[in-house]
């Protein structure tokens, strides 16, 4: 029925241009065709309207008069419901390709947007506000579609109109012609300044409308506090103030509008009048015949009326490209390269991590690794011991390139890892967070979203095993097709963590972080969830981020980190037998117990 | 977001409903000067619009075929005059129909929010914010429109109608009987394509609402994705959606677009029937020139108060959903009201003795299972115990935020369903886990625990709580801002304003929800300083977290499944050996493990300086 436009193979970037109409002309490839077409349909569709007072012209001229008219009275009826047809099925026509035009440009501008946005680099998201960047996803990239849709096709049409009418009028009787358009300026003017002035109160009232929703939700995520202090009349007088004010806004934005419409009516009408008038007395001295008084009379409103609206649609226009110009913004960004290569690896990595040297800093200058140098050798465990913002985070990040290396070397099995691609080594190394993302869908998807492929039940049946998740899953009426978040089942955060690992299971990478894997989890479910990640640990190079020493004093490395630096090295019975903050540490946790047993003894 | 929207979608459809609409326009009564203003001037607008067309024509028969000039000059007056008579109309109804609607919106909006005061905690558990919220703001505005621009709409388009038709049947009769025959018709099409496209409308608005929940989840989810390496999928799922989308609302539009030369085709149809049936009637006179275009220019015109009509019976469906909704909301009855004899206490000084007290939301999952409890005058007592086990029943009950389902709450020897719920709630203080702040001033958020409190009571309070030290490190002190829901704080900081405000309100009763995490040590001791304060003049309620507030209470009671399974004091209770024992072993352990990060940061600075690690304050000394 309908043909889908092409979307994947257009590079919104290729539109961006220093003047916005033409970046909005390049941005219509693909769909210029549809738009012209557009436009001249529409100029079709005109010609006929303008055709039917012009037949009216024929009818009372030319047949009329004719004693035999009474012959001729169906050709004329037929050439009305002709003229219908064509003015009809041709308006229709353009109307079908302009929306056709301006849907599939939003749906070429929301895939590309949807697409750009997961493949901008990590900094990008960490310094963008989640809030912001929807926005102009989705609102913003709306009105960019009403551009299309409503102003770009509005601003043709009216145009078009103007021009076909005022040609008929010119054929009709060009002095009469001029006369009929000289207060059009105005209107334009006065349409032009009072819409400014009208869309700034309208925002002024939504600002408002924000206020008024923004103190509702807030009395009433503060219920519990309003009771509590039997505050309800303090509440009533508070939002009565922003309620009032509203009103007061909204009524201004309408004062306006009732200042506005009858203003234009007056000089519309002072135009037609006008024109009317000088119309027939063109008539009555016989410069003109009564038909094409009659057409003229026709005629003159289908010139006055869009005009008014001409405004309106600048106005709008004009935010139409403020958004675009956001939405321009993030599409300005460049992309981290996910599939390009130096180096083609064709097997498994085997998972020798060596960093020698290596620093890191952000782009604003801000130091965080200093000359990090060690070594794994394949299937090791190496723990990162340190307190927030020491750096462990970002010394693995480095790995899967979510950022690359400043100086120094970083190799995988002998290579660079800036010479592979980053779509490998993310397929390749798997990371368990503190606190793990899980998407809105059923858990079995959760399971399997990092496999590109059909994966059968028996497959995520075991890997939910391993991960000691299946019998909780299957707990709930709907087992592996429940659904998960907001319009699902809460999951606590053990049961969250153990999804998870399984989803890493599934993935099976050969080099895994597990970044402070178990610290959010609950006492009794965190020794399942450790049996878990032992059995995952198995046969693969892997990070361990944590603050306990249980957790990291199986690891055939540690490494302790202060500020971006590695301050001790070795295995758990080495660093004990050093004086530092590894053995502090440790004394530590062993005396909570101590104290514990004393305490208890006390009561006893 | 989508589970409200769920929410609302499935309760009403928005079914043609009498009773609501006499509802609706119940709520425009009191201005029905204002309505009947703006109905019959655009009345006399529509009237207008009609007569004009006939004044063409009288331009015509009267002016140009005669070739009078001075009929033409005195026609051409009248049509002037008559303008700027409708431009004072349309200002007219503008006006009295915009600020009406606005005035309506805000007198629902006044209405729901003085009725949401009074509904009780039971009916904002089970109603989702976001629910309430789209009833104030939305729909408020969906019934504002109905009553002003609706009713202005009908009002037009029937005088319009009703008019050119007389008229019409002023000029000739037997051709007026053509066009009459044409507007049931006209009617029927312009219903059906209104509802068609209303309806592929409310589903490109459902995919919207998708696409950007798809959105929302890709952008906080995004280092997941890039982790997962799942980019090409989720843009074939998101590529799936927006294409649904793109048919729908391409749909929308050309069925948009092909309805207006539907029904200009059926105007053509009768314009050419008045055209073939013209001939006898011009023959015989009975029809003049100026008579035809006259005809064909009301056929031409009555499309419009047609297509208008349509319009606003398909928006009046969604506007009666709007109001349903509303209504359902106006409707809902608090659970708790005052009895008609209630009497407002003098204090609620005095034991607090629960009798049998039974609490359920729904029947078959008791909450809180015939609980006898009898507190002192001024004791403070420690709740404990798992999560949802009935901690905060046990409290909320205490407050009345709920009343028990059988049994009796006793305050100072009565039932405390003899006193008003306003005497009792203004005599309790409470601090919650999650600190509730509104925006305005440090100071604003403070004098809510007592609006006549003077500034100097309130730096006391503040001074009591420890929070006057931090307030004034800040730039504005007292003045300063603390943004949306407290934003601008840290929750420590929050917390101890939400404590000062407690204070500050002198409660008889003092209710504590503590918290565990976010706040650090010296916060922790200053939040302790404050409560003690409190503890000391009120009946208090904690419940509590951290062991030393545990173990300072005179009484703790361990809740598990909506029952007291042990109570008594802290000594009592470790030699019972039960389930305190257990809780306070594991709590131990676990408040122990919170001070590491701290202890692992200081050492760190510490081993970095080359210091020894004895300068260590959160630690005893170490053993040599």
């Amino acid at each position: 029925m309908t043909p889908l436009p092409q979307t994947h193979t257009y590079d919104l970037r290729d539109s961006i241009s220093k003047r916005p109409l033409m970046g909005f002309w390049k941005l219509m490839t693909g769909f210029r065709g549809f738009y012209v077409a557009a436009v001249i349909t529409l100029a079709v569709s005109a010609l006929a309207q303008t055709g039917a007072s012009l037949l009216v012209r024929h009818f009372v001229d030319e047949v009329l008069p004719l004693p035999n008219f009474a012959d001729f009275l169906l050709g004329i009826a037929l050439g009305f419901v002709l003229l219908a047809i064509v003015q009809g099925s041709f308006s229709f026509m353009s109307g079908r390709l302009a929306s056709q035009t301006a849907e599939g440009l939003a749906l070429r501008i929301r895939n590309f947007m949807f697409d750009h946005i997961q493949k901008l680099s990590f900094t990008y998201h960490d310094n963008m506000k989640t809030g912001e960047l929807l926005q102009r996803a989705t609102s913003d990239v709306d009105a960019v579609r009403r551009f299309f849709s409503e102003q770009a096709i509005g601003v043709g049409r009216i145009s078009l109109l103007f021009t076909v009418n005022f040609i008929a009028l010119l054929t009709l009787h060009w002095q009469l012609a001029l006369i009929s358009v000289a207060v059009v300026p105005v209107i334009v003017l006065m349409s032009f300044f009072f819409f400014k002035r009208i869309s700034d109160l309208y925002e002024h009232m939504q600002e408002q409308e924000a206020v008024v929703s923004t103190a509702l939700q807030e009395n009433l995520t503060g219920v519990r506090v309003v009771k509590a202090f039997a505050r309800q009349d303090f509440e009533r007088a508070r939002f009565e103030e922003k309620n009032f004010e509203h009103f007061r806004r909204g009524r201004k934005f309408l004062i306006m509008h009732s200042f506005f419409w009858p203003l234009t009516d007056i000089l519309c009408g002072a135009q037609v009048i006008g024109g009317t008038y000088v119309a027939a007395r063109l008539a009555i001295e016989g410069s003109i015949s009564v038909g094409t008084f009659l057409a003229y009379v026709g005629v003159i409103w289908l010139i006055i009326n869009p005009i008014r609206n001409l405004g309106r649609l600048i106005v709008d226009m004009s935010s139409g490209l403020v958004s675009y110009n956001r939405v321009l913004e993030i599409i300005r960004e460049d992309r981290e390269l996910l599939t390009e290569a130096d180096h083609q690896a064709n097997t498994d990595l085997r998972g020798e991590v060596v960093y020698n040297l290596v620093n890191f800093q952000y782009s604003n200058g801000d130091a965080v690794l200093h000359d990090i140098t060690f070594t794994a050798k394949p299937g090791q465990r190496i723990a990162l011991l340190g307190s927030t913002g020491s750096g462990k985070t970002s010394l693995v990040g480095l790995l899967p390139r979510f950022y690359d290396y400043t100086s120094g070397k970083l190799t995988i099995d002998g290579v660079d890892v800036r010479d592979y691609s980053r779509h490998f080594l993310r397929q390749q190394i798997g990371i368990v967070e503190q606190e793990p993302f899980l998407f809105s869908r059923t858990i079995r998807e959760n399971i399997t979203y990092s496999v590109g492929r059909q994966v059968s039940d028996d497959e995520v049946f075991a890997a939910a095993k391993a991960a000691d998740a299946h019998e909780f899953i299957l707990g709930f009426p709907d087992g592996y097709s429940t659904l998960v978040g907001e319009r699902g089942v809460t999951l606590s955060g053990g049961q969250k963590q153990r999804v998870a690992l399984a989803r890493i299971l599934l993935k099976n990478p050969r080099i895994l972080i597990l970044d402070d894997a178990t610290s959010s989890v609950d006492a009794e479910t965190e020794d399942e969830i450790r049996r878990a990640l032992f059995k995952l640990m198995e046969g693969r190079t892997t990070f361990i981020i944590a603050h306990k020493i249980q957790t990291v004093m199986h690891a055939d490395q540690i490494l302790v980190m202060d500020k971006g630096r590695i301050v001790q090295r070795g295995t758990h019975h080495e660093l004990l037998q050093e004086p530092g903050i590894y053995r502090r540490i440790y004394d530590l946790q062993s005396r909570i117990e101590d104290d514990l047993q004393e305490e208890l003894a006390d009561v006893g | 977001m989508s589970a409200d929207l769920h929410y609302e979608e499935e309760e009403f459809d928005g079914h043609f409903n009498g009773n609501t609409l006499l509802r609706i326009l119940a709520q425009v009564k009191p201005h029905w000067k204002w309505v009947a203003g703006f109905m019959i001037s655009v009345g006399i607008v529509s009237m207008l619009d009609a007569y004009f067309t006939f004044l063409t024509k009288r331009i015509v028969d009267e002016g140009i075929i005669p070739g009078n000039v001075d009929v033409l000059g005195a026609i051409a007056l009248e049509y002037g005059l008559l303008f700027l008579l409708l431009a004072a109309m349309v200002f007219v109804f503008i006006y009295l129909a915009g600020v009406l609607g606005q005035r309506v919106r805000y007198e629902l909006r006044r209405k729901v929010f003085d009725h949401l005061q009074n509904l009780s905690f039971s009916y904002f558990d089970k109603t989702p914010v976001g629910w309430i919220m789209s009833r104030v703001t939305s729909d408020t505005e969906r019934m504002g429109e109905l009553v002003t621009w609706g009713l202005l709409d009908v009002t037009w388009s029937v005088t319009n109608m009703v008019t050119a038709l007389v008229f019409m049947a002023s000029i000739n009769w037997q051709l007026a009987l053509v066009v009459l025959a044409l507007i049931p018709v006209l009617f029927r099409i312009a219903v059906w394509f209104k509802a068609r496209i209303l309806a592929e409308y409310r589903e490109t608005r459902k995919l919207n609402s998708k696409i950007t929940g798809q959105y929302n989840e890709n952008i906080t989810g995004v280092r997941v994705v890039k982790a997962l390496v799942r980019e090409r999928e989720n843009l074939n799922e998101f590529d799936q959606l927006t294409t649904n989308m793109y048919k729908r609302s391409f749909r929308a539009a050309w069925l948009s677009a092909l309805f207006l030369p539907v029904v200009q085709l059926i105007s053509a149809i009768a314009v050419g029937a008045v055209v073939v049936l013209s001939g006898s009637q011009v023959q015989a006179g009975t029809l003049t020139i100026g008579g035809i275009q006259a005809f064909i220019g009301y056929i031409a015109f009555m499309m419009w108060p047609v297509q208008e009509l349509a319009r606003v019976y398909a928006e009046m469906q969604q506007a009666i959903a709007s109001a349903e909704r509303f209504f359902s909301l106006m409707d809902a009855k608090p659970d708790i009201v005052d009895k008609p004899d209630a009497i407002v206490p003098e204090t609620l000084r005095g034991d607090i003795v629960f009798e049998n007290v039974e609490f359920y939301y729904t029947t078959d999952k008791p909450v809180i299972r015939n609980m006898n409890l009898h507190i002192k005058q001024g004791e403070t007592i420690a709740l404990v115990g798992p999560t949802g086990g009935g901690k905060s029943t046990t409290v909320n009950l205490v407050c009345r935020f709920y009343e028990p389902k059988s049994g009796s709450i006793k305050i100072a020897g009565r039932d405390y369903r003899d006193y008003t719920l306003q005497g009792i709630q203004s005599r309790i203080g409470v601090v919650l886990q999650t600190p509730h702040l509104f925006s305005g001033t440090i100071r604003d958020n403070l004098r809510y625990g007592r609006l006549d409190a003077t500034d100097t009571e309130i730096e006391d309070a503040a001074k009591l709580a420890g929070a006057h030290e931090f307030i004034s490190i800040l730039e504005k002190g007292y003045e300063e801002q603390v943004g949306e829901g407290g934003v601008l704080l840290s929750t420590g900081q929050k917390q101890l304003i939400s404590l000062a405000r407690a204070i500050l309100a002198q409660p008889d009763i003092f209710v504590m929800d503590e918290a565990t995490s976010s706040v650090d040590t010296l916060t922790e001791a200053l939040i302790q300083k404050g409560m003690e304060t409190l503890m000391r003049r009120s009946t208090s309620f904690i419940i509590a977290h951290r062991l030393s507030t545990i173990r300072r209470a005179d009484r703790i009671l361990v809740i598990e499944n909506g029952a007291i399974k042990e109570m008594g004091s802290h000594a009592e209770l470790m030699k019972a050996k039960g389930h305190y024992y257990d809780l306070y072993t594991r709590q131990f352990r676990d408040e122990r493990e919170l001070e590491l990060e701290r202890v692992f940061a200081t050492a760190t600075a510490a081993s970095t300086n080359g210091h020894s690690a004895e300068a260590e304050p959160a630690l005893r000394a170490e053993p040599a």
